[in-house]
């Protein structure tokens, strides 16, 4: 029994741990040489510490955000106390989380060998997140949940999701590709088929995007570290400046923070750790994923006969390229507005995550310019914004506030917030 | 010989890039380091050959690498003649 309680503390208690001998046994599978079983399983090990040190630095940048942006609004800032955090979260619950990635990958090859939905979901950092999301909604929802009742339930429902999610776009993606080859496999699904939807009913085909021609020098949105810091660098300006002007006790106390600092040099880098902290995460998450994912795709290969990649969102971006941008600005706009709405309406700082409206606005653009043209684009990022900025009050106030509300305000998106409502009620009966 | 496939976010399609990247290289029987990354930091590295698409070649005008462009990621036809016309 020692041994067994060793293994659980020391092996299943320690994600880094857990996730060194998953990736150890992958590379070992795939007869792999001596040098690359041990620097790929110290990458992905390093990779997972990362995220978490990462975490950090974004919880940081966020706390001077939100009381800012709270202040501008004159609501009470409230939303950052009494909750566990990414990093905290990740040392309690990373090993299930990881697990349950591991084994919802493998539910995912089951049903695409048995059913005739062939899809191998492949997007490594979106199962990542959108199973670390869901976890936080479960633990929020009940914290003294067993540990395999928990893996179970998550692995279960994460098969399904990757299986079913690529299967319901793919009509939709058809239309996009022109092909029936690859699949989407991204969390930006529910807005990209709405967008086409809608595309369909308010838009017009042949006003395509591609027939128009864009400004150049716009290339650098495609650069996420850039976008990020961009928009967040004039969102921190923009509510250093009305602080400074409104004044106020509450305002000389946010001010205060800055020491002898100027107050506006301080919220520029704010908003530029922001965007490190975002960088830090992404690199953890890459040295991981980069170093899972072939081991999934060898596994997956061998197991299933005639099996569709359902893959991440840009590998649609070459098929509308000005769809891309036009679906961004929709999303950008919506974002903007929502942001005021919110705060004035919910008493909510809408956090406009940029890598979240980027992709997603973009993809539901090229799949709303399918159906639609350049309004059908436009409409589909707009429909991202507000998804996303509605889901993310409705998210951090009521299903996650206790867990990771600081991961859910910058890495939840469009599916996780439409599934987790449901994620949260079967939690409910279940556990 | 070090290959850096890079995408906007340096996560999902760059990582598929690479991993369709090695299966061509295994076929052509060459030895390569592939790695990927996102666009900003591919700026601050020096491999040999960055496979990219082309809208993201254009943020990267001007690096010392010799640029390879790929417009469709999964096509392992468009991979290994793009590296053939290029490696030699």
């Amino acid at each position: 029994m020692e041994i067994i309680q060793w293994i659980a503390t020391n092996i299943f208690g320690v994600p880094a741990i857990l996730l060194g001998s998953i990736v150890l046994l992958g590379l070992l599978l795939q007869k792999k040489s001596t040098s690359q079983v041990i620097t790929g399983t110290f990458k992905a090990m390093i990779g997972f510490l990362i995220i978490s040190a990462g975490s950090g630095i974004i919880t940081g940048a966020l706390t001077v955000f939100e009381p800012m942006w709270a202040e501008v609004f004159g609501l009470e800032s409230n939303t950052f106390s009494n909750y566990m955090g990414q990093e905290a979260f990740t040392t309690k619950y990373g090993a299930a989380v990881t697990l349950a990635m591991f084994i919802g990958f493998l539910i995912n090859v089951l049903l695409a060998r048995f059913t005739k939905f062939k899809y191998i979901y492949l997007t490594g950092h979106m199962m990542f997140w959108t199973t670390m999301v869901f976890a936080g909604v479960v633990v929020d929802t009940k914290t003294d949940i067993p540990f395999w009742g928990f893996v179970i339930f998550l692995s279960i429902i994460m098969g399904i999701y990757w299986t079913f999610q690529p299967a319901i776009v793919q009509p939709f993606m058809r239309k996009v590709t022109g092909n029936d080859n690859i699949a989407l496999g991204h969390t930006s699904a529910f807005a990209a088929v709405l967008a086409a939807l809608l595309g369909k009913w308010l838009g017009n085909k042949e006003n395509d995007s591609e027939k128009i021609k864009m400004p150049k020098g716009l290339e650098f949105l495609r650069d996420s570290n850039v976008i990020t810091a961009l928009t967040m660098g004039l969102l921190f300006c923009v509510g250093a400046v009305i602080l400074l002007i409104k004044g106020g006790a509450g305002a000389e106390d946010i001010i205060a923070n800055s020491g002898d600092q100027n107050f506006i040099i301080y919220s520029i880098i704010q908003s530029f750790t922001f965007a490190a902290g975002i960088a830090v995460v992404l690199l953890g998450v890459k040295m991981f994923i980069g170093e899972m994912v072939p081991a999934f795709n060898g596994i997956a290969t061998k197991l299933v006969p005639g099996a569709k990649p359902a893959l991440d969102c840009p590998v649609v971006f070459p098929y509308a390229p000005n769809a891309v941008i036009l679906g961004f600005v929709g999303a950008f706009a919506g974002a903007l507005i929502w942001l005021v709405v919110l705060g004035y309406s919910v008493a909510y700082v809408f956090v406009p995550t940029m890598i979240v409206l980027f992709f997603h606005g973009a993809t539901a653009g090229v799949f709303g310019n399918s159906t639609g043209g350049v309004r059908g684009a436009l409409i589909g990022g707009f429909i991202t914004a507000t998804i996303v900025s509605w889901g993310q009050y409705i998210m951090v106030t009521f299903l996650i506030g206790s867990t990771i509300p600081d991961t859910a305000m910058w890495a939840a998106d469009t599916d996780m917030f439409i599934l987790s409502p449901f994620i949260k009620f079967l939690a409910q009966i279940l556990f | 010989m070090k290959i850096l496939c890079v995408c906007g976010l340096g996560q999902g399609t760059s990582l598929i890039l690479r991993m369709n990247t090695e299966t061509v290289l295994r076929q052509l029987g060459i030895q390569a380091d592939v790695e990927n990354t996102d666009v900003s930091s591919a700026k601050g590295e020096k491999p040999d050959f960055i496979l990219t698409s082309n809208e993201l070649a254009q943020t990267l005008e001007g690096h010392p690498s010799k640029i390879i462009i790929v417009n469709n990621y999964f096509d392992l036809e468009e991979i290994k003649t793009a590296l053939q016309t290029n490696l030699n």
